[in-house]
């Protein structure tokens, strides 16, 4: 299991990928503060190396986690089965759930802070929609 | 005998006159009796000229009227003509106005007789008593219109003021009618007023428009309807209507501003309250397990509660500023140049730090009549974004220029060299607050915030112009 970490904030990149480890939830980590930079390493795994998991923060400078959805569009096809998309936001607003629908790579959205219970129902989530 | 016939051509062309004359005409000497009179005299009493002559002019007059005519006989006798007007009953005939004139006939310097040519002007009296009576009608109307109303002649001179006019203007009709209505109001020569009423006289085109009377601090609802003879123009006061639909609008915009502060403050709860938040509650959790790294886990709680303390502090001062806003103290006029000294002298450090250079070009004694406070911390605030936000390719250059706004006020610019952000991206967000347009080194997305909530709680305006690695603009007016 591969998984990628979207965040601009460090601490919260910190505690993910800390839970992560914990609970043996994955192999490998890869982390960006800057979501232009998991743009292009995603580009450049396509389309056998891409990872099973990413985590995706929202509110970020410059260029937001919707606008991350939104350079991904082209790829959706080509990432559909292989890689499951997790919107992992502070956020509660009610609004950030239904516009995540719109995107078919999004998986679920889920409340920071994560931990043990809610990333087993991840773990559940993904084995299915690999099988 | 040429002077003979001469004579007699005279005496008949006289008598011509005399007889075939529409008007009663009589000739009588000093007691008033008649010693000639004609046609028409005798029609109207229905008599002979045997039956009229040699019998004194008061036989054929009421009673209350011989006196008069026997005054006004003397007068004539007295060698001047006299004209006056008598208001006669004869029996079984319609009231009649006569105008009476008796013209004295001089023979060697005497007077010998006197003519007397009696008009029947009763129709013309009638005639004229009705026009009086229009008008004082139409008088009566225009007084007691509510409108205000005064006409205009071809050449601007006004011939008709009413009272509403005197009232709303402050004028007395006495002082302003047969004046020129541009030089009575100079200062709308060139106005809305003044191109209105042009454009109805020149293209014979009813107007109504509302315009706004400086001088008075009115706001008129005027109608003006071109005619032969000029202008009529109504107008009315609409200043309190125009008040109550400011106050609404006010109103509709402070809504519209609590209602975008409500949705921002849901924002700030949701990411930039619950993101420390949810930080603390994640490292809190695994501290619940021993962990290798527990000094790393503790140091980053800590700064995820120092975090959360902030953005509370940041709410506070935001929600401080927010209720200012209406305050409407109008502050002693306060001079930029003092105040960016001040600024200069807090920002001297960091700014020799970034080798930056601050280029200032604004008259010394430009002033605004702002908060001072508030002016200080949008100095402050724009200089320390433009050392944030410095190009790594060139040295830090801040030009700040200001003029005095033609309308009071000044007009400043605040232009850097610096990284700069892309504008089309950031869009209506540049403002806004917790919204960053750069990475590093992170700011809290509070200054911009906060400088335009400053401006506008004194009344000015800010807009921003930015291009990537070229540098920003910010363009501020201050009243």
């Amino acid at each position: 299991m591969h998984t990628v970490l979207i965040d601009d904030d460090y601490i919260s990149i910190f505690l993910t990928t800390r839970i992560l480890q914990r609970e043996n939830f994955t192999d490998t980590i890869t982390s960006f503060q800057l979501p232009q930079e998991a743009i292009h390493y995603l580009q450049d795994a396509m389309p056998d190396q891409v990872p099973d998991v990413i985590f995706l923060d929202l509110n970020m400078p410059i260029m937001s986690g919707w606008d991350f959805l939104d350079t991904l569009k082209p790829l959706e096809a080509q990432l559909a089965g292989r890689c499951s998309i997790y919107i992992l936001t502070s956020s509660v607003a009610p609004s950030d759930k239904l516009k995540a629908e719109e995107y078919s790579l999004v998986a679920s959205v889920i409340n920071k802070p994560l931990d043990g219970p809610k990333l087993q129902a991840i773990r559940t989530q993904v084995l299915e929609n690999r099988s | 005998m040429s002077e003979s016939a001469q004579f007699v051509n005279s005496e008949q062309r006289f008598r011509s006159l005399f007889e075939n004359n529409l008007d009663f005409i009589l000739f009588q000497d000093r007691n008033g009796v008649i010693l000639d009179v004609n046609e028409p005299f005798l029609q109207l009493w229905n008599c002979s000229k045997a039956d009229v002559l040699g019998r004194g002019i008061s036989d054929f007059l009421p009673p209350e009227l011989i006196p008069v005519f026997r005054e006004k006989l003397i007068q004539a006798f007295q060698g001047t003509r006299v004209q006056f007007n008598v208001a006669v009953q004869f029996r079984g005939a319609e009231p009649r106005v006569l105008n009476i004139s008796k013209v004295p006939l001089r023979v060697d310097g005497s007077v010998r007789g006197v003519h007397m040519v009696a008009r029947d002007i009763t129709d013309l009296t009638a005639s004229h008593q009705m026009i009086e009576q229009q008008a004082k009608t139409l008088n009566t109307i225009f007084e007691s219109i509510t409108d205000a109303l005064f006409l205009v002649d071809r050449d601007w001179c006004l011939t008709f003021v009413n009272r509403e006019v005197e009232r709303l203007l402050q004028i007395d009709r006495q002082q302003v009618l047969g004046k020129n209505l541009w030089t009575l109001f100079p200062d709308e020569v060139g106005g809305e007023f003044y191109h209105q009423y042009h454009h109805a006289l020149a293209m014979g085109q009813a107007v109504h428009f509302e315009a706004y009377y400086a001088s008075l601090q009115l706001w008129l609802e005027v109608k003006a309807f071109p005619s032969e003879e000029g202008l009529s123009v109504y107008f009315s006061d609409v200043t309190l209507r125009h008040e109550a639909q400011a106050s609404q609008e006010k109103l509709a915009q402070d809504l519209h501003r609590q209602n975008q502060d409500l949705q921002q403050f849901t924002y700030i709860v949701s990411h930039n309250l619950r993101g420390p938040l949810a930080n603390a509650m994640g490292l809190s959790q695994l501290l619940t397990a021993p962990d290798p790294d527990q000094a790393t886990l503790l140091s980053h709680l800590q700064t995820s509660l120092v975090q959360l303390d902030v953005v509370l502090q940041d709410m506070n001062t935001i929600l401080t500023v927010r209720d200012k806003q209406d305050v409407a103290d109008v502050p002693a006029p306060t001079r930029l140049a003092d105040v960016l000294n001040l600024v200069l002298q807090e920002m001297n450090e960091p700014l020799q730090q970034a080798g930056g250079q601050i280029i200032r070009d604004f008259p010394e004694d430009l002033h605004t009549h702002g908060n001072r406070a508030y002016i200080y911390s949008i100095f402050l605030n724009l200089l320390s974004n433009s050392i944030r936000y410095r190009s790594q390719q060139r040295a830090l250059v801040v030009t700040i220029t200001g003029s005095p706004h033609p309308e009071g006020g000044a007009q400043l610019t605040f232009a850097d060299n610096g990284s700069g952000f892309d504008q089309e991206k950031a869009g209506a967000d540049v403002f806004k607050l917790y919204k960053r347009f750069h990475t590093s080194p992170s700011g809290r997305g509070m200054g911009l915030y906060l400088v335009k909530a400053h401006v506008e709680s004194m009344g000015g305006t800010i807009a921003v112009e930015s291009r990537v690695e070229v540098g920003t603009q910010f363009f501020l007016f201050l009243p």
